[in-house]
């Protein structure tokens, strides 16, 4: 070799300390969840999911509020539904959540066993967070066990949106109080005038079995069990799939490939159940002019309806539980953040927002309108609990739902095979 | 450190005789040698080695990642192999390997032959064919995927002026795997450029005396070229056998995130990550993930077997 001892020697101290140095990195990235800094300022990690309407919407709110509050920063933290609850657990596990998040209700429980959400309350009776001015008893929607583990942004509630052209051209009218007969009737009778089918696939959907499971006296879930039987669920899907086959529900292979659009708004159905706030999508997406419809019930009253809500958490261990605190009540109560969040996630729930934001495209119109007549008739009950793994209860009905629609699995296998995939769910 | 003070010591006892000040040259080498491999060492034991001995460990136990790992023996294993979801996706991922590697060599061999003939203008084509094979894995591809397979979109409305009408792929539970078959066929370019090494490799005085003593075109590719380019083949066999187990991104994206519909798409790897990260089940996941490299490697030892009977090496022939 020609190179001199000295030089060897400098060579050999670069790698290692540049082996040094790859070490250091990983370490300090691993610890890089401080967030706190000496001049009192203090940033707060907030995460949410939804499309990119609602991402702009919450980056002006944002800054309304570090304006007001110059002392407090937020990093936002955004994905879509499904990406948002698989960072979130790897997140959570590893001990470094976001300091405050949107939460739903079928994940309360599931994350307060885990002591990932703090209990709002001591904050509120510390003076950081307001609990007053809540509409309709929304606020009980965030409790659990006596704990405060969200504070509900905004109401919703399930509804039949439907086709308007079409339902006026097959001569349907749907309204207040009609039965599932006579919602299967209209159903025949929009396929029989126009071709199509009438519904996108209504016996997939957790949130409308639940609404028919308690017109009839019982609920989707208990405290920590399912709420109904076997054989509940096999009839429930044997009607469904005579439907599919007879043409009344839309075909399944279909609706499966217009995704990540709904079959509504592509035309292969006139009616799709959903939450009512996301009834803003389908005239963005579609051709033709959506409206409300009310859901079927089974003795010509009871719809078995509640406010189901999206709401803001904490985390537990959070550095900063006051500013975290602070951060959501000033979300939920101020009338400007109000103004620029509108129905996006709910009508907005306090009546602070809700007296602030006045809609004036229709269909924000007609959200308020339908939630308005909802309350208005009576119907509304409370919201029944979600065990912890009800998360993936819901995944499992749509999945197998969609198995039974396909032709699958027979609806008496798919039953005993929802009720065997949600015992392993409750215990994880 | 121990690899450092042993790895000198070999040479030296085997060399007693060579000078001292060359036996500290050859340390000092080794120890620079380390140290220049050491980011590679740390990131594989942090990163490679150390997550597998922990999935070895977290498949005999029962882990939701936020409370400790509890044993339970070997109950994920009884759970997994009883479990109906577990039993499809082998059933599907055994269908995708069985179907989609075959034809993606014949393909690739097909091309191969075509592309080691003299022409002008080869290099081109080369690059043109081997091009899928780089963008193959990425997402995007995916979406273009779904979007070609889906109803009414170019290959249903092909398939209709040939009277077939099955109303798209991507939705269809029969189908739908061989829209991902389809996907990986197209990625032929890696076993294809192989394929090409191997080809140059055949001598030509073969083909030469073949045709002299009046050989066809076919009997000189079964006689010559096949048992000349057999080693090739068997790699290319191997690797794309242990890819084709491992499908993930193709299935989780042309199936829009669900691996369905009806879990037609349920590729092994694709219920593992429902498993570990959807169902927070870390324990099972880890179960699965052991019994796939069995899996794997059991393939891959009868591979090995059978080449005995059907691959020629030329040592073996001397």
């Amino acid at each position: 070799m020609g190179t001199s001892r000295n030089v060897e020697r400098r060579t050999i101290l670069k790698v290692a300390g540049g082996a040094a140095a790859t070490l250091g990195l990983a370490t300090t990235t691993a610890c890089g969840g401080d967030s706190g800094s000496g001049d009192g300022n203090v940033t707060l990690r907030y995460a949410w999911w939804g499309g990119e309407p609602r991402t702009i919407a919450m980056k002006k709110a944002i800054a309304v509020f570090e304006k007001k509050y110059p002392k407090i920063k937020i990093k936002p933290e955004f994905t879509d539904y499904a990406a948002f609850w698989e960072k979130f657990q790897t997140q959570a596990s590893g001990g470094n959540p976001p300091d405050v998040f949107q939460n739903a209700v079928g994940f309360l429980r599931k994350y307060d066993k885990r002591g990932v959400l703090m209990d709002l309350k001591s904050q509120a009776d510390s003076g950081n967070l307001d609990l007053k001015n809540f509409r309709n008893g929304v606020l009980a929607n965030g409790q659990v066990d006596g704990k405060q583990l969200g504070i509900p942004v905004g109401a919703n509630t399930m509804a039949l949106v439907i086709d308007l052209n079409a339902f006026k051209k097959a001569g349907v009218e749907a309204k207040m109080g009609w039965t599932w007969d006579e919602y299967f009737d209209a159903l025949q009778t929009i396929q029989d005038k126009l071709k199509i089918a009438g519904d996108t696939g209504y016996f997939s959907i957790m949130y409308l079995y639940d609404l028919y499971l308690r017109q009839n006296g019982k609920a989707f879930f208990t405290d920590s069990d399912l709420g109904f039987t076997e054989d509940d669920l096999t009839q429930w899907w044997s009607d469904g799939y005579k439907r599919v086959k007879a043409g009344l529900v839309a075909d399944p292979k279909k609706i499966e490939q217009v995704q990540p659009k709904s079959g509504l708004s592509a035309g292969l159905a006139a009616g799709e159940f959903t939450w009512d706030n996301f009834s803003i999508r389908y005239e963005g997406e579609g051709e033709s002019d959506y409206g409300l419809a009310p859901i079927p019930t089974t003795n010509g009253k009871d719809t078995g309806q509640y406010l189901g809500s999206l709401m803001l958490s904490a985390f537990s261990g959070s550095k900063h539980p006051k500013e975290a605190a602070q951060f959501i009540s000033f979300m939920v109560h101020d009338p400007e953040v109000g103004k620029i969040m509108g129905y996006d996630r709910g009508i907005l729930s306090t009546t602070e927002q809700y007296d602030a934001f006045v809609p004036t495209d229709d269909q924000n119109k007609g959200v308020k309108a339908y939630e308005e007549e909802v309350a208005k008739a009576g119907v509304l009950g409370k919201i029944t609990p979600h065990p912890s793994g009800a998360d993936v209860v819901e995944t499992a009905f749509l999945r197998i739902g969609g198995e039974v629609a396909q032709g699958k699995t027979k609806p008496a296998d798919a039953a005993k095979a929802l009720f065997s995939e949600a015992k392993a769910a409750f215990a994880g | 450190m121990t690899l450092v003070k042993e790895a000198p010591a070999r040479p030296a006892k085997k060399r007693s005789a060579a000078p001292a000040a060359g036996r500290r040259g050859r340390r000092r080498e080794n120890i620079a040698g380390y140290l220049f491999m050491s980011p590679w060492i740390a990131g594989f034991l942090v990163l490679t080695a150390g997550p597998m001995i922990a999935s070895l460990y977290y498949a005999f136990t029962r882990y939701n990642l936020f409370t400790p790992p509890e044993w339970v023996g070997l109950d994920n294993f009884q759970t997994m192999f009883q479990d109906p979801r577990w039993q499809k996706s082998v059933e599907v991922t055994l269908k995708y390997v069985v179907v989609a590697t075959p034809l993606k060599l014949l393909l690739a061999l097909g091309v191969a032959l075509l592309l080691a003939q003299k022409r002008s203008g080869q290099g081109l084509y080369r690059a043109a064919f081997y091009m899928p094979s780089l963008i193959g894995a990425s997402v995007s591809v995916g979406f273009v995927w779904r979007a070609l397979f889906s109803d009414d979109a170019i290959v249903d409305r092909t398939q209709k002026i040939f009277g077939v009408d099955v109303g798209g792929w991507i939705g269809n539970p029969d189908y739908v795997i061989y829209a991902l078959v389809a996907l990986s066929i197209w990625q032929f370019g890696a076993p294809m450029v192989i394929f090409l090494a191997g080809l140059k490799q055949v001598p030509q005085e073969l083909y030469e005396a073949a045709e002299m003593d009046g050989a066809g075109p076919l009997r000189r590719f079964w006689n010559i070229t096949l048992p000349m380019i057999s080693p090739v083949l068997f790699f290319n066999v191997l690797l794309e056998s242990i890819h084709a187990f491992q499908v993930f991104g193709s299935a989780y994206v042309v199936s829009n995130t669900q691996c369905g519909p009806a879990d037609a798409t349920l590729v092994y790897t694709c219920y593992l990550y429902q498993k570990g990260f959807k169902e927070a089940q870390m324990g099972f996941a880890s179960a699965m993930a052991w019994t796939l490299v069995v899996a794997v490697a059991l393939v891959t030892a009868v591979l090995f077997w059978s080449q005995k009977k059907w691959v020629h090496y030329e040592e073996a022939a001397k």
